[in-house]
């Protein structure tokens, strides 16, 4: 919204060149937040104002810094606190806060001064007065009179923890292209004023962002099977089926197997396959001509065949049961198409259907059968097998092959599969046979007509549309509704189920491939030229190389040392320090282990110019004669120093021409050193240290031979010897280093 | 041959499964499960040779021996009470190597799961008939007075202990049910009172059969006689290669009760006719008889072309029981010339499509309720009486549900009368979603119905239902107004027969006064409602919900 604030921003900036968002909150006595926020919503207009982020250093007082301005200085406390007889040194030290810096100052500010008497010491005033200038200079500071405070004094109080630096930012405003100080919206849509009025003419727009998503249309979705159910509803239909009316998930025994010529001793009638109903339990009606041959053409055969021989009974064609597939519904319509007078027929239908099996992830207790049925005089096995390519063409299916089967009611029984190109192999689709005679007579259909019929799960190719492994992901109340609302639209033409997705499959692996070889391809280009370089690098050997290395007094490289002392033997090294003004003192054990004199090679000369600044914990490399980047991290300039001896013949330290091998190794651990040693927290550092502490117990080196690894470890040991203290393995190791390179 | 009924090399594995695996060929071969002839190497290897042309189907024949020395098994009338049927046989100068003893034992052990139906159909008993005697006596007596040392036993056991025994033997326990609780078991004895087993549990020790075995005496004894005698042609065809005399068995006399007298093993051969031109038409080919003959012939089944040309006489051997009507014949022709070499052709059929009008409405209701902006669920059919009563405060004797017999788990114990319980499931599997979540179900719920034929029904309904931080009422009844709208019943102002209104009803699934019966054409539908707390906490749920559930069927 366009507040007030925003206006005056832009009336401010009218009359002047630029501003700071700092300035103007003081200017308008506002928090400095509201004001950025003003500008924001500016922003948000398009090119009113240029904003240029600015970063101010301010110095605050500290806690402590407070209360000396408001007290004295710590030194001046205890001046005030030595009467002009003096005191003894015990009861000074009594009950004053800070009071042995304050001693130690006043000491050295030549205040007060300390004369033995007996077991004590009396101290005693040595000035008459004192002008407390640390209390004036931070009073300064408080009021904001900076200048008055020059910048040493100011560090001097920081070191004495009285001063913090702390950094604000703001943001420098200056007139933008279309500055106007008529703050008008751009609009972020038409509206119907806009339209009736014709305002939408002198509005301005604000772009769309293209990039967004749209909002989801809110709209209810089908479920991804039940849409691969209609794919091939319309599939049947376009071939010209009818579809059976299969709502009856009861059925008895007699037209769920019976009827079907299925013995009742078969497996598939047994309680582990089958769910039989306890209410209501048994079927009674029955057409009884027909179920007389039913039980003449098992117990005694019939119409030419042997039969089963045995002792059919009606009590098990009774029971009722969960129809265990959608076949009791066609030989129910194949009984009455014989009734009604035969004529050539095709059904089909796609329902549930129950079998009482053992659950895994792609089995359930029900599922839906897809069943085609044909029924015609002088069907062939051809027949079957040429209907099975046009249906199966229609799933974008087109190569089949066909396996014998067993089932009771078809012979001859065919097992149906197709060539899944992506998974490489034949998966099964379905089933299929041509109905047996044993089946088909007794129901009264004509001699020669012969009825073909397959079958297949709807919830197979609907998971392998899918990319589903468990059915239960597709299935059931256990369904993502997430997977309902994303799923596509089902082509199984198309886009579909087993060839073309086997197409996309492989043309992305194709595409991987190739990736991966023009990968290979360059690396071995790289390999080639790298090879070059090798020589371009001897020949620029021959010239001096030079770099500068900003360290950090706090994190001094010592690895530099030990890796330039290595170099000495094979280039003319030479060392030197020098102290940038933003370090004040650099101690002289640290001064004297970079002085090392060097320079014992010969050719020509690695000049190494370390420059001691406050950079933090990753020195800088900065290449003068290549000037080709920055390298960063002891761990890499000691990766780059390696390999400058590795240019040289026995470069007694060897890391990358080793062989891969060993050069991943070292890798290895400078990234554990670099990570968890160098960067790491005290936790994550403390964790590491007994791990590293525990490989050295048992090697020499963190290597298999000596390497950059162990000096940088070492370097970093160096750094922080309290990590030396938590094993006494490691000090162990840490001195023998320490020998080995040194003497 | 690509693929025949012997050959089934499988290549479903995939490419990349077979990666680093064994180059040495695998062939994994499925057997039918009507072709007992290949339940072992023997009848495979012979198959195989025979397909291949190397070996000519055997000729099995049974041998009765010199009079008076033929081995009998009679039947007692006791026997008729538990197991009817026995059949034997003999099979003499045996010799077994130790990959046909173990073989020997395998197929009885395959027969026994396969066809036998776990022993209960049929048992089989092999033993050394030198160490027994006959007239062998197929006897049923209580277990009590049985008595005798079985199989792998040092002592002695009653058949009462035997059943104790073996109550806890991993293999044996599971064909004690079989005669348990029959007061009497089945028993054979031979002449001297020998215990040669106990069908279908256990065999006697005395008469077991060794590697050194030479005489091998089979009985069967059986429920279904048609079966036993399968199994004993299958194990009289497939061993009898061992013996001295290739493929001959010796005759056994069975006396049964009555006196009368049958040999076996049968090792019938029949004769088939097939007409050559209705062979072709069936499959689709147009092979002359001969070629047709020996198609069948590499099967095993041996056959020459009739005098006419037209016909080929098929003789089916007594390892092929599977053969019991022209039609395996003409698959049997099909397998040896290789599916895959049929010529495809497409059935001139000519017929108009059609769906099932139920079928079509509910599509079209589908689609109109999704367009409505609520997303498709689909549930199971099967559920817990649980589902249905108790968690919608229903009694589930008074709801006419269908209930399973044997039921694996809870999930299974009834067929679910309606469609609410899946939908709340549903609702409650997805408490992740952002609300409202609107939900629909167009499916068949399963209802007992005395008229029907099989005493029970299916019933096509719609059920829909919303889930909010209120329960919305109104968004359902909304779509009930839309439903009805689409189907063209209009609104009944003043509640009379014609058109749709709803009526205040009381249901336990539902908050009082929140719930109506949803009306049509005077007849009640469906019903509609906010569910009750109770059943939206018995869910496992949380938010409020409304929901419609009709019966859409008298609008077909």
């Amino acid at each position: 919204m366009v507040t007030g604030l925003n206006v005056r921003v832009l009336q401010y900036l009218d009359e002047h060149e630029a501003v700071d968002t700092l300035h103007l909150a003081e200017l308008f006595r506002v928090e400095h937040q509201k004001v950025v926020g003003a500008v924001k919503s500016l922003q948000s207009l398009g090119d009113l104002v240029n904003v240029e982020p600015l970063i101010h250093k301010k110095w605050e007082l500290t806690d402590e810094g407070r209360a000396v301005a408001e007290n004295g200085s710590h030194e001046a406390v205890v001046y005030n606190a030595v009467p002009s007889q003096g005191i003894l040194q015990s009861e000074l030290t009594n009950g004053l806060p800070n009071i042995k810096v304050g001693f130690s100052k006043a000491m050295s500010c030549g205040w007060i001064k300390v004369t033995r008497q007996g077991n004590d010491m009396l101290v005693t005033r040595k000035v008459a007065t004192i002008t407390d200038t640390v209390q004036e200079h931070l009073r300064h500071i408080q009021a904001g009179n900076m200048s008055q405070v020059d910048e040493e004094q100011k560090q001097e109080y920081r070191k004495r923890k009285l001063l913090q630096e702390v950094i604000i930012k703001s943001y420098l405003l200056s007139k933008g292209k279309d500055f106007s100080t008529s703050v008008e919206k751009a609009e972020s849509d038409l509206t119907v004023e806009m339209i009736t009025s014709g305002s939408w003419r002198e509005k301005k727009f604000k772009p769309y962002n293209l990039d967004a998503l749209g909002v989801a249309p809110a709209c209810g979705h089908l479920h991804p099977l039940l849409r691969v159910r209609a794919e091939f509803h319309q599939i049947f239909l376009e071939m010209g089926f009818t579809e059976m009316p299969t709502n009856n998930y009861i059925e008895n025994s007699f037209w769920n197997f019976d009827a079907l010529f299925q013995p009742q001793q078969h497996p598939a009638r047994d309680a582990h396959d089958t769910f039989f109903i306890s209410n209501p339990r048994s079927s009674s009606r029955f057409p009884p001509e027909y179920l007389q041959k039913v039980k003449q053409v098992h117990s005694k055969g019939g119409y030419k065949s042997q039969g089963y021989g045995y002792d059919w009974k009606i009590e098990e064609a009774e029971k009722n049961v969960l129809r265990t597939h959608t076949t009791a519904v066609s030989a129910r319509m194949l009984y009455l198409l014989a009734r009604e007078g035969f004529k050539p027929s095709k059904y089909f239908s796609i329902d549930r259907v129950f079998r009482n099996e053992t659950l895994d992830a792609t089995h359930l207790a029900e599922f839906h059968q897809v069943e085609g049925v044909i029924a015609d005089y002088n069907l062939t096995l051809g027949d079957l097998i040429g209907t099975l390519y046009e249906f199966f063409s229609k799933l974008g299916i087109t190569k089949l092959q066909f396996k014998p089967a067993y089932n009771p009611y078809t012979e001859p029984s065919m097992e149906v599969f197709c060539y899944h190109a992506g998974l490489q192999k034949w998966i099964e689709v379905g089933n299929s046979g041509v109905f047996r005679p044993e089946m088909l007579l007794p129901m009264g259909l004509p001699e020669d007509v012969n009825v073909i019929a397959w079958g297949l799960s709807l919830e197979r190719p609907t998971m392998i549309k899918y990319g589903l492994n468990n059915i239960r992901d597709l299935v059931g109340p256990k369904v993502n509704l997430q997977m309902v609302y994303d799923s596509p639209i089902c082509r199984l033409d198309k886009n579909g189920t087993l060839q073309t997705d086997v197409q996309m499959m492989e043309q992305r692996w194709n595409a991987i491939i190739s990736q991966l070889e023009a990968l290979h391809a360059e690396l071995q280009e790289l390999q080639i030229s790298s090879a070059g370089t090798e020589n371009v690098f001897q020949e620029a050997d021959d010239k001096n190389i030079e770099f500068v290395i900003l360290s950090d007094p706090h994190y001094p490289p010592y690895s530099v040392v030990i890796l330039s002392k290595l170099l000495a033997g094979r280039y003319r090294t030479e060392i030197s320090t020098h102290v940038h003004s933003s370090v004040s003192v650099i101690s002289s054990d640290l001064q004297s282990f970079f002085n090392v004199p060097l320079d014992s090679g010969t050719g020509s000369y690695v000049k190494i110019k370390l420059i001691w600044k406050n950079v933090g914990k990753d020195p800088l490399l900065i290449q003068c004669p290549i000037s080709n980047g920055t390298i960063a991290g002891e761990v890499n300039i000691a990766r780059y120093l390696n390999r400058l001896l590795e240019q040289r013949p026995d470069p007694v330290l060897v890391y990358e021409s080793k062989g891969e091998v060993f050069g991943g190794q070292v890798d290895t651990w400078l990234d554990c050193i670099y990570k968890s040693v160098i960067h790491g927290s005290n936790e994550v550092c403390s964790g590491i240290i007994p791990a590293l502490s525990a490989v050295l117990s048992k090697q020499d080196w963190l290597a298999p031979s000596m390497s950059i690894a162990d000096i940088c470890f070492w370097s970093s040991l160096k750094q922080n010897p309290h990590l030396l203290n938590s094993t006494y393995g490691l000090k162990k190791w840490f001195e023998k280093c320490q020998h080995v390179w040194f003497t | 041959m690509k693929t025949t009924e012997k050959q089934m090399i499988t290549n479903e594995q995939g490419a990349e499964q077979s990666a680093g695996a064994s180059e040495d060929v695998i062939y994994r071969i499925e057997v039918p499960a009507n072709r007992y002839d290949l339940l072992c190497l023997e009848g495979l290897v012979l198959g195989l040779l025979v397909f291949q042309g190397k070996l000519s189907p055997p000729r099995y024949k049974a041998v009765t021996p010199e009079k008076g020395s033929v081995q009998k098994l009679v039947l007692t009338p006791a026997t008729q009470l538990i197991r009817p049927h026995a059949v034997a046989a003999v099979l003499r100068n045996i010799t077994f190597s130790q990959e046909s003893y173990k073989s020997f034992i395998d197929l009885q052990d395959k027969l026994h799961q396969n066809i036998c139906r776990k022993r209960s159909l049929v048992a089989i008993g092999t033993h050394d008939l030198d160490t027994i005697v006959g007239p062998f006596t197929y006897d049923a007596k209580p277990p009590g007075d049985i008595k005798f040392q079985p199989l792998n036993q040092d002592k002695e056991y009653t058949a009462t202990e035997l059943m104790d025994l073996y109550s806890t033997h991993a293999q044996l326990k599971q064909y004690l049910h079989i005669i348990k609780d029959s007061p009497v078991y089945p028993i054979i004895y031979d002449k001297n009172g020998v215990v040669l087993s106990m069908p279908p549990i256990i065999n006697g020790n005395h008469s077991r059969i060794t590697l050194n075995t030479r005489n091998v005496f089979i009985e069967c004894t059986a429920l279904d006689l048609t079966k036993a005698k399968i199994v004993l042609d299958t194990l009289v065809c497939t061993f009898s290669q061992y013996c001295a005399d290739k493929y001959t068995a010796e005759c056994c006399e069975v006396v049964l009760p009555d006196g009368n007298v049958t040999r076996y093993p049968e090792l019938a051969y029949r004769e088939e006719v097939v007409s050559v031109q209705k062979t072709n038409r069936y499959i689709g080919i147009s092979e002359p008889a001969d070629k047709i003959a020996k198609l069948l012939t590499k099967m095993c089944l041996k056959s020459e072309v009739a005098n006419s040309k037209e016909e080929v006489i098929v003789e089916v051997p007594p390892s092929r029981h599977d053969v019991i009507h022209a039609c395996d014949i003409y698959e049997d022709v099909a397998v040896a010339f290789g599916y895959n070499n049929i010529k495809k052709t497409f059935p001139k059929t000519s017929t108009i499509g059609a769906q099932f009008p139920l079928n079509k409405l509910s599509d079209q209701l589908r689609e109109q309720i999704a367009q409505a902006g609520f997303t498709e669920a689909l549930t199971f059919c099967l559920c817990s009486r649980d589902d249905i009563a108790t968690k919608l405060g229903k009694d589930i004797k008074a709801l006419p549900a269908v209930h399973i017999s044997n039921p694996k788990t809870l999930e299974f114990q009834v067929a679910r009368t309606t469609l609410v319980p899946g939908l709340l499931k549903t609702l409650a599997a997805n408490k992740n979603m952002p609300l409202p979540l609107k939900l629909f179900e167009v499916s068949d719920v399963v209802l007992l119905d005395k008229e029907a034929e099989v005493g029970a029904r299916n019933e096509r309904r719609v059920c829909a239902l919303n889930c909010n931080k209120t329960p919305g009422f109104e968004i359902i009844h909304g779509l009930l107004d839309r439903l009805m709208q689409l189907l063209e019943v209009p609104r009944s102002s003043n509640k009379d027969g014609i058109g749709y209104y709803l009526k205040a009803v009381d249901d336990p699934a539902y908050f009082p006064q929140r719930c109506a019966e949803v009306v049509a054409s005077g007849q009640v539908i469906g019903i509609m409602g906010v569910l009750h707390p109770d059943v939206i906490t018995k869910f496992d749920l949380t938010h409020p919900v409304a929901c419609l559930e009709i019966n859409i069927e008298p609008f077909v």
